[in-house]
């Protein structure tokens, strides 16, 4: 326990700081000093924008070899890995070969999706891709709704160097993680 | 011209001064605030009309002209309609009596001019408090007439507030009162002549600290400002007594708002700071030898106190949160009311005895 006069200079200091508004004092001193040492956080957004991280997962995209051909190979592999059921993919045999499939109609909810990358690990041929994109507000919800021209026109933009075709893939056979001579193999 | 006539001109020249100069100062102040309150937040304010966002009163004013003017169904269209006006005519007509620069008079076509008074009329200080009272009606008829909850309980707590705390603006200034022997702010201010140490702040034989720092207090409660902004408390009343108003009208209580601060800053630099006295006798244009450009010193002077209590009350903003409505009522009549009591009885002592040592 406290002795009295310990106590009684406790409640006199508080008294004191009561009257003299110690406190509020304090708080605008505070605000005063980031006044003075001025240095906002805002980032003025449309004006600047952030440096995005490197895995930034921004708006999907469908990509194409360097002579032009798509990638996608129609397995519907996506469809079944997207927890949102953002994808829609309707395969089909490329005419007259019937051992090639290919994505004869392709078509992303883009208002369902939540970016989660799933559709982009499961394809075996890596022929989606997750571009740098975010800026896609839009006033009408059905532009989100995008088929597949637009996705390989996202992809144009979004990825100009094209990855190679594989040179022992026969015209007529998919194959599924092939390892490419081109790209280095990781260090184990 | 008729001698009415001369006048008449005259006035309206002044009036329309006085005018100009507080709409912009308004203007100033809707800006200043937003970039004092950002800076003070780590936020940069409004940065995109014009240059770092100086243009945004402009872009708010020509906003607010093209809105659209709403009136709720169910709210009474006479009061709805009076409640703005009746808000923003007192807050601006205090400014009649506010002397803004030297006490000097003119002589245009044989008639006495003052040319930095509107109007010196022997109960400045009365004036502007009557008025003051005025202007909680504008607020109190607003919310009452806009049939909403929102606008009705903060008008409600709006009168309470204005009323406790006019009493403790109106009990602070006696002190001063007291002192001049007048109730007009030209001597008020002619009295406090000379060094900074004969201001009443500071003057002899009773220092009027402690009157100060309750008229300071009061003016932010008496004005809505944070901390005592009850009547709009944004984060339970939606806007308070002027949720339902949209446009012109609602520009108008903002207007209301902004010119009572600068009114009250005012008033307060002139009954507690000198006024456009400078802290030094006389002037310094005086002793340069342009006794006729003195006036700018001294207008200038008064500027700078008003704006440092303009300041203040940013200031104050980005510091203090709202505080309670038990509260507010205690601190007032609890608090600042024996205080100013005191102060008037300790002023009146100060002042007996100083006139029978004489």
């Amino acid at each position: 326990m406290a002795s009295p006069t310990h106590s009684t200079r406790l409640r006199l200091s508080e008294w004191l700081k009561t009257i003299t508004f110690y406190e509020i004092l304090v708080g605008m001193k505070a605000t005063l000093s980031h006044l003075l040492n001025y240095q906002p956080v805002t980032l003025q957004y449309p004006h600047e924008k952030r440096t995005l991280p490197d895995n930034y997962r921004g708006m999907l995209a469908l990509l194409r070899y360097d002579d032009g051909t798509e990638k996608c190979v129609g397995c519907d592999l996506c469809e079944a890995a997207c927890p949102s059921r953002v994808i829609r993919v309707v395969s089909a045999e490329v005419p007259g070969e019937p051992t090639k499939r290919y994505s004869k109609e392709y078509y992303m909810d883009m208002t369902r999706c939540l970016f989660c990358g799933m559709c982009v690990d499961a394809c075996p041929v890596d022929a989606l891709g997750m571009t740098r994109e975010f800026e896609w507000a839009v006033y009408d919800k059905r532009q989100l709704h995008l088929n597949k021209q637009q996705l390989l026109a996202i992809g144009d933009r979004s990825f100009p160097i094209r990855e190679k075709r594989l040179e022992l893939q026969h015209p007529n056979v998919a194959f599924f993680n092939v390892p490419f001579k081109h790209v280095p193999p990781k260090p184990n | 011209m008729s001698e009415f006539g001369l006048r008449l001109a005259i006035s309206l020249t002044q009036i329309a001064a006085v005018m100009g100069i507080v709409v912009v100062t308004v203007l100033l102040l809707t800006l200043a605030e937003r970039k004092v309150l950002g800076w003070m937040q780590d936020r940069m304010g409004p940065m995109e009309v014009g240059p770092y966002g100086i243009l945004q009163p402009f872009a708010d004013a020509i906003k607010l002209f093209f809105k659209e003017d709403i009136i709720p169904a169910g709210a009474n269209k006479f009061l709805f309609t009076m409640a703005p006006i009746l808000c923003l005519i007192p807050a601006f007509i205090g400014f009649a009596v506010i002397p803004w620069g030297p006490n000097w008079t003119l002589e245009i076509g044989g008639i006495t001019v003052k040319p930095f008074v509107i109007s010196d009329i022997n109960i400045g200080i009365l004036y502007i408090l009557a008025f003051a009272s005025i202007g909680a009606y504008g607020i109190i008829l607003g919310g009452w007439a806009s049939n909403s909850k929102y606008s009705l309980l903060g008008g409600l707590r709006s009168a309470a507030q204005i009323i406790s705390y006019e009493l403790n603006v109106g009990l602070s200034i006696i002190g001063v009162v007291i002192l001049t022997g007048s109730l007009s702010l030209v001597q008020i201010t002619d009295a406090q002549a000379g060094w900074f140490w004969n201001w009443y702040l500071f003057a002899l034989p009773a220092p009027q600290i402690f009157a100060f720092v309750v008229y300071v207090i009061s003016s932010v409660a008496e004005t809505n400002r944070v901390p005592f902004d009850l009547p709009e408390a944004e984060s339970e009343l939606v806007a308070g007594f002027f949720t339902e108003y949209s446009g012109l009208r609602f520009a108008f209580f903002f207007l209301a708002e902004y010119a009572n601060m600068v009114l009250v800053s005012c008033v307060a630099a002139a009954l507690f700071l000198g006024g456009w006295q400078a802290p030094y006798p006389g002037t310094i244009l005086e002793l340069l030898g342009l006794p006729s450009l003195s006036w700018i010193e001294s207008t200038m002077w008064f500027a700078i106190k008003t704006y440092s209590f303009l300041f203040l009350f940013f200031w104050l903003r980005a510091t203090l949160p709202r505080l309670r409505y038990d509260q507010l009522m205690k601190f007032g009549w609890k608090v600042l009311l024996p205080i100013a009591l005191a102060n008037i009885v300790a002023t009146s002592i100060a002042v007996f005895v100083s006139q029978q040592m004489k």
